[in-house]
């Protein structure tokens, strides 16, 4: 045992610095650095996949047939927020691939947390990048040096067409159709929440300015008392007939149509003061232990046949060159779910703010949920 | 037991050296305990002052800010509305659980430990699941109101989303909390006790009141604090099962730890909930080592 081992056991018995493993307030070596000191990954089998997502992410049969063709075991764990994986991440645990939002991309790339990706060693990343031209130079990841697109989503209304008519207007103000009164349920998440409110007053939807999260607060809470609750577990509200009229993303519709005994009873709108956008991606943290094999998996995820399986599997679409076929037949009785790079490039992201505008907008939103 | 078996053998330990055996064997629990809980409890108090980053970490301060912040009204009144809920659970667990109890320890006879075990055994499953179960079971398409309905109840009947779903979410959730220590305290109790009570003409109602009933406080009073810490901060049942209005301490402070991005705010709101529980608490302390001096004499 060496000094520092005794010094971190003399610290944990402490408790004083038992949050060396924790995950806050160390010091971290900038994150150019740490870059700079590590080469490029090499994409061969250099261990077990330790993979780290939602759970239910990606297709089992996809998942069991990388761990097949490489002979390696995927050791698998899942986090239930993007912010419980960045601070598992944080935290100095050890994954070789993670899959980030757009938005919590951006945050690692500006903390130094995740390893440059080289597109060339990637066989599959022409599909990619070479189609969607979109990605080459997205806003998270200056020139998706660090991540590569997973999914894409964006953010509508839902409703019950026999309850409510084949047809709404179109617009974020459908949310305060009285027929729905006691029916409906916005999403239980912060920057939709706000979002949907900044879209309707025609505000900047990452906007933290006082008084236009003031009217923002005061908008949602003239739509509240109608409100059957704030949840983002949508499929189940919309098919277990809890909710008529529901905010909710665009893959959940494509969930609830493909599980419906009725899939002709479900709408879906993407209104028309703009729908938010948002990705996935992959990318791998500078802690991972096998870099090598997490490549490899991206690889192979970015295979058509594999992607393929996956979009049916969750209902998203994945920017890859001869999947395009298979998610239009799948989104085929909701064309109003499709999600392209175009609407990803009117640019309606949620983006990472300052640590007093975040708190300003969570300010608002506990007003809203809780008042 | 264990302190008699030194006595057989040849070498008798001084009372000394006994001692020093026992609070050996209490040191990896101390260890434990410190490192695990005391120390997690002080993070939580230290980062209570705390500031986050842009980056959305936590770092330790000395502002004052966050506990400032805990001013909003809106705080005070979903704290005010989780003590309710919490209490209304509390109370409906005694209802629920001091007949299950009664009818186990004193009628129970051989099945009594497969009728504890048939109360056990469901809260193995893990309690998120099965407040989702209960989501679908109670949604307003599903079996409970179909049912309902097909026998006459109002198409406007709801359960999902309102407070009377919230408290029979926490029921369901920590009823068996209850059930324990009251099986426990009758098992205990001295059944001629009653007997004696009946031959001194007392009538059952009286009984029970002034023999069962008193003889089971402490089984109730410990039943209830089981009941009512975790359900106050509970957030499973509110999430799931609650709506707008139903939102309770235990969702605002895993949303500033989640959502918001505020870990400092969510240590602050911690330690308030915890320091508005130890006051209580405190009560029922005091309460318990009065009846247990009582009981001495």
């Amino acid at each position: 045992m060496d000094r520092r081992d005794l010094l971190k056991l003399a610290g944990l018995l402490g408790g004083a610095t038992a949050l060396g493993g924790c995950g806050f307030a160390q010091t971290e070596a900038p994150a150019a650095a740490e870059e700079s000191q590590a080469p490029p990954i090499e994409m061969k089998v250099d261990g077990d996949l330790v993979y780290f997502n939602w759970a239910d992410y990606i297709d089992p049969d996809v998942k069991a047939g990388f761990a097949k063709e490489y002979g390696v075991k995927v050791i698998e764990s899942n986090f239930d927020s993007m912010e419980s994986m960045t601070a598992k991440l944080t935290a100095g645990n050890a994954y070789d691939v993670i899959f980030p939002s757009d938005k919590f991309a951006e945050r690692l790339v500006k903390a130094g947390k995740l390893r440059a990706i080289d597109h060339a060693q990637l066989t599959n990343s022409e599909k990619v990048f070479g189609t969607y031209d979109y990605f080459q130079n997205p806003w998270y990841d200056q020139n998706s040096a660090h991540t590569i697109p997973n999914t894409m989503y964006k953010t509508g209304i839902g409703w019950r067409k026999d309850k409510l008519g084949a047809k709404l207007t179109g617009s974020w103000n459908d949310l305060w159709d009285t027929r729905a009164n006691g029916k409906k349920f916005l999403l239980d998440d912060r920057d939709e929440v706000l979002g949907l409110a900044a879209l309707r007053l025609g505000y900047d939807i990452n906007t933290a300015k006082p008084d236009e999260l003031d009217k923002m607060v005061a908008l949602i809470k003239d739509l509240r008392p109608h409100l059957r609750g704030f949840s983002s577990d949508t499929t189940h509200n919309l098919s277990g007939g809890s909710s008529w009229l529901q905010q909710m993303w665009s893959g959940d519709i494509v969930a609830v149509i493909g599980q419906a005994d009725k899939p002709e009873l479900y709408g879906f709108e993407s209104p028309t003061e703009g729908a938010p956008t948002g990705s996935d991606t992959y990318a791998i943290p500078v802690d991972a232990k096998h870099p090598g094999t997490a490549m490899l998996f991206i690889d192979y995820m970015l295979r058509p046949e594999n992607a393929i399986k996956n979009i049916e599997y969750i209902g998203y679409p994945m920017p890859i060159k001869g999947t395009e076929q298979a998610y239009a037949k799948l989104v085929e009785p909701v064309p109003e779910s499709v999600v392209t790079v175009d609407d990803l490039a009117k640019a309606i992201n949620f983006h990472n703010g300052t640590a007093e505008e975040t708190q300003a907008r969570d300010a608002a939103y506990t007003e809203i949920k809780a008042a | 037991m264990l302190t008699r078996e030194p006595e057989v053998r040849q070498d008798r330990p001084t009372k000394r050296r006994r001692t020093r055996l026992w609070s050996a064997l209490t040191l990896p629990g101390t260890v434990w305990m410190s490192v695990f809980f005391l120390s997690a409890l002080l993070l939580t108090v230290a980062l209570s002052f705390g500031t986050t980053d842009d980056l959305g970490n936590p770092h330790f301060g000395s502002t004052l800010a966050n506990w400032a912040q805990l001013g909003e009204p809106a705080y005070a009144k979903v704290i005010f509305r989780s003590f309710v809920y919490a209490g209304l659970a509390s109370v409906i667990c005694l209802l629920i659980a001091y007949p299950v109890a009664y009818v186990i320890a004193l009628h129970g006879g051989r099945y009594k430990h497969a009728l504890i075990a048939a109360i056990v055994v469901p809260f193995f499953a893990n309690y998120l699941v099965r407040m989702y179960g209960w989501s679908t079971v109670l949604a307003d398409d599903g079996p409970v109101l179909r049912a309902a309905r097909a026998l006459g109840a109002p198409p406007s009947l709801t359960i999902l989303n309102t407070g009377f779903g919230v408290v029979a979410g926490l029921v369901y959730g920590f009823v068996v909390f209850m059930i324990l220590p009251l099986y426990a305290a009758m098992e205990r109790m001295d059944v001629s006790l009653i007997e004696a009570g009946r031959d001194l003409y007392g009538g059952p109602l009286r009984t029970f009141l002034f023999v069962t009933v008193p003889s089971t406080r402490q089984g109730a009073l410990a039943g209830l604090v089981l009941v009512f810490l975790p359900a106050t901060g509970d957030f499973v049942s509110a999430q799931l099962l609650g709506g707008p209005n139903q939102i309770m301490i235990g969702n605002l402070i895993q949303q500033k730890f989640f959502d918001g991005q505020n870990w400092p705010l969510g240590c602050a709101l911690t330690v308030l909930l915890m320091a508005l529980l130890v006051v209580g608490l405190s009560g029922y302390l005091r309460r318990s080592r009065r009846d247990e001096q009582e009981a001495v004499r």
